[in-house]
C-alpha cells in the first residue's frame, strides 16, 4: 500500500500519514489484522525522517486504531468497530470546510464551487470495490 | 525522544573579530534523535556555529558541548561518534576514492567496508577515480559518505547537498537515516542526532524534526517543525494588538506579522499557515 505524501504541504507529514490510515480504515480498504509498511519501509521509500512515521504511528496506536504485533509492525485493531457514513463524513468535512472559505473569500457562487467539486470528482479516477492494496 | 541530557549544547556563544560579530549570544539544546536544519542567509552564522560545536574555532565567549564533553576539548570516545561535513572539505586529492575511504576508515573503530561501499554506490560515487579529478558534486559526495561510513551518533553537515543533483540529493537523505530506522523501529534508544545546515528547504521540510532560523549572527527561532507548521500564522494586519510573546516577526515593508497561536490563540484561525520558505522570507524581511 502507498500513501500519498506532500512534503512541502502546509499539513505535516505526521498528520497527512494519520489522516490517510484513519481513511483506508474507515473506507475499509484496511480491515482488521491488516499489516501497515514498517517505519523503515515507508522512511525510506518517501525519504523521509523514520521519527515522523513513527509518530504518527504511535498516534494511531493511541487512538486505538493501530496494534503494535510483535516482531510484525503494526497492523489494524480487531475491534474497530464498522465505520458509519457518518464517520466518514466527519473525516472529509475539515476539508469541505476550508474549501468553503476559500470560495467565500473568493466571491465564487454556490453552484459554480459545486460543479468545479464535481470535476475534481471526476478527474480523480474510482478505486475499484476489490482493490484492496 | 528522551529527555536526557542534550546532545548539542550551547550557552550564550559569541564570535566576534574585527570587523563583526559573527556569533552573538546562541544558546541552543538539541536533544537526542533531533534533526534539525539551520537555516539562515548567506553570512548569518551557520557555519561559524558549526565549526565552534565541533571545536575548529575558539568562540570569543560561551562554550559549546557535545555529549557533555567541551567541544574545545572533544575526547577520542566523542570524536568517534561524529560525523562533520564542512562547506569545502577537505580531501586527499592524490588519492583514488576507496583508498581515501580505507584511510579514512581506519581511524574509526566503528567503521565498516562493507557499509561505506553500499553508501558509496547508493550515491553513485565513482570510486576507482583520483580524487583530485572528481566533478564538485562527486567530491561533495566523498565528503558525505566519508562522514557517514563510520556509522556516527551525531552528524554536523554544513551545506552537504548543495551541489547535488535531486536524485543524489534524495539518496542523501535516505542515507542519513539507514541502519538506524531498523534499530529505531526496536525501540533501541540509539537515535541519531543530526544538524544540517542548507539553503535548499524543500528537501530539508522532508528531514527535519526540528529548525533553527539564524539571522545577522543570533538565534532567531528554535523549535519542533510540526509545531511551527501547525501554531505559525502570517496575518495581514493584525487587528488587536498581539502580545509581545507571541509576535515572532513583522515585516517592515507591509507589516505583515507571523503569529505564534499558542501564545495567542485568538489568533489560530486568522490569516494562513506557513511553509518554510515564506517562514524563511517573513524572518528574513
Amino acid at each position: 500500500m502507498n500513501f500519498e505524501i506532500t512534503p512541502t504541504s502546509p499539513t505535516p507529514i505526521y498528520r497527512q500519514i494519520v489522516e490517510q490510515v484513519r481513511r483506508l480504515v474507515a473506507s475499509r480498504k484496511l480491515g482488521p489484522g491488516d499489516e501497515l509498511p514498517s517505519v523503515r519501509a515507508v522512511a525510506l521509500h518517501y525519504a523521509i525522517n523514520p521519527m515522523t512515521v513513527s509518530k504518527a504511528y504511535s498516534l494511531l496506536e493511541t487512538e486505538g486504531l493501530l496494534v503494535r504485533k510483535r516482531g510484525i509492525g503494526m497492523a489494524v485493531a480487531d475491534a474497530h468497530p464498522e465505520s458509519t457514513q457518518q464517520d466518514k463524513f466527519a473525516l472529509l468535512r475539515p476539508a469541505l470546510m476550508s474549501a468553503a472559505q476559500i470560495t467565500r473569500q473568493l466571491g465564487i457562487s454556490d453552484s459554480e464551487a459545486q460543479t468545479l467539486f464535481k470535476s475534481c470528482l471526476n478527474e480523480y479516477p474510482k478505486e475499484k470495490k476489490d482493490d484492496k492494496r | 525522544m528522551t529527555n536526557d541530557n542534550p546532545i548539542i549544547e550551547t550557552s550564550r556563544l559569541s564570535m566576534r573579530y574585527e570587523y563583526a560579530t559573527v556569533l552573538n549570544d546562541i544558546s541552543l539544546s538539541v536533544p537526542r534523535g533531533a534533526v534539525v536544519g539551520l537555516v539562515g542567509r548567506n553570512g548569518a552564522g551557520k557555519s561559524t556555529l558549526l565549526r565552534c560545536l565541533v571545536g575548529l574555532e575558539e568562540p570569543s565567549q560561551g562554550s559549546a558541548q557535545l555529549f557533555n564533553c567541551p567541544s574545545l576539548d572533544l575526547t577520542d570516545a566523542v570524536r568517534e561518534r561524529l560525523g562533520y561535513v564542512a562547506q569545502t572539505p577537505d580531501l586527499f586529492e592524490w588519492m583514488e576514492v576507496t583508498e581515501h575511504l580505507r584511510t579514512i576508515g581506519q581511524a574509526y573503530p566503528r567503521w565498516n567496508e562493507e557499509r561505506c561501499m553500499v553508501l558509496a554506490a547508493r550515491m553513485n560515487l565513482p570510486i576507482g577515480r583520483t580524487v583530485k579529478n572528481l566533478s564538485g558534486g562527486d567530491k561533495q559526495k566523498l565528503a558525505v559518505v566519508l562522514a557517514l561510513a563510520h556509522d556516527p551518533d551525531l552528524l554536523l553537515l554544513d551545506e552537504p547537498v548543495s551541489n547535488l543533483d535531486p536524485i543524489t540529493r534524495r539518496e542523501f537523505m535516505r542515507a542519513l537515516f539507514l541502519d538506524r530506522a531498523s534499530e529505531e523501529e526496536r525501540g533501541a534508544n540509539k537515535e541519531r542526532t543530526i544538524i544540517i545546515s542548507s539553503h535548499l528547504l524543500t528537501d530539508l521540510e522532508r528531514v527535519v524534526s526540528h529548525v533553527a532560523f539564524m539571522r545577522d549572527g543570533r538565534l532567531q527561532l528554535f523549535d519542533a517543525w510540526d509545531s511551527l507548521l501547525e501554531h505559525l500564522r502570517l496575518v495581514p494586519q493584525p487587528t488587536i494588538d498581539v502580545p509581545r510573546a507571541a509576535l515572532v516577526c513583522k515585516n517592515p515593508r507591509d507589516a505583515q506579522c507571523v503569529i505564534d497561536t499558542r501564545l495567542a490563540p485568538e489568533y489560530a484561525d486568522a490569516g494562513r499557515i506557513l511553509s518554510l520558505d515564506e517562514l524563511f522570507e517573513e524572518l528574513n524581511a
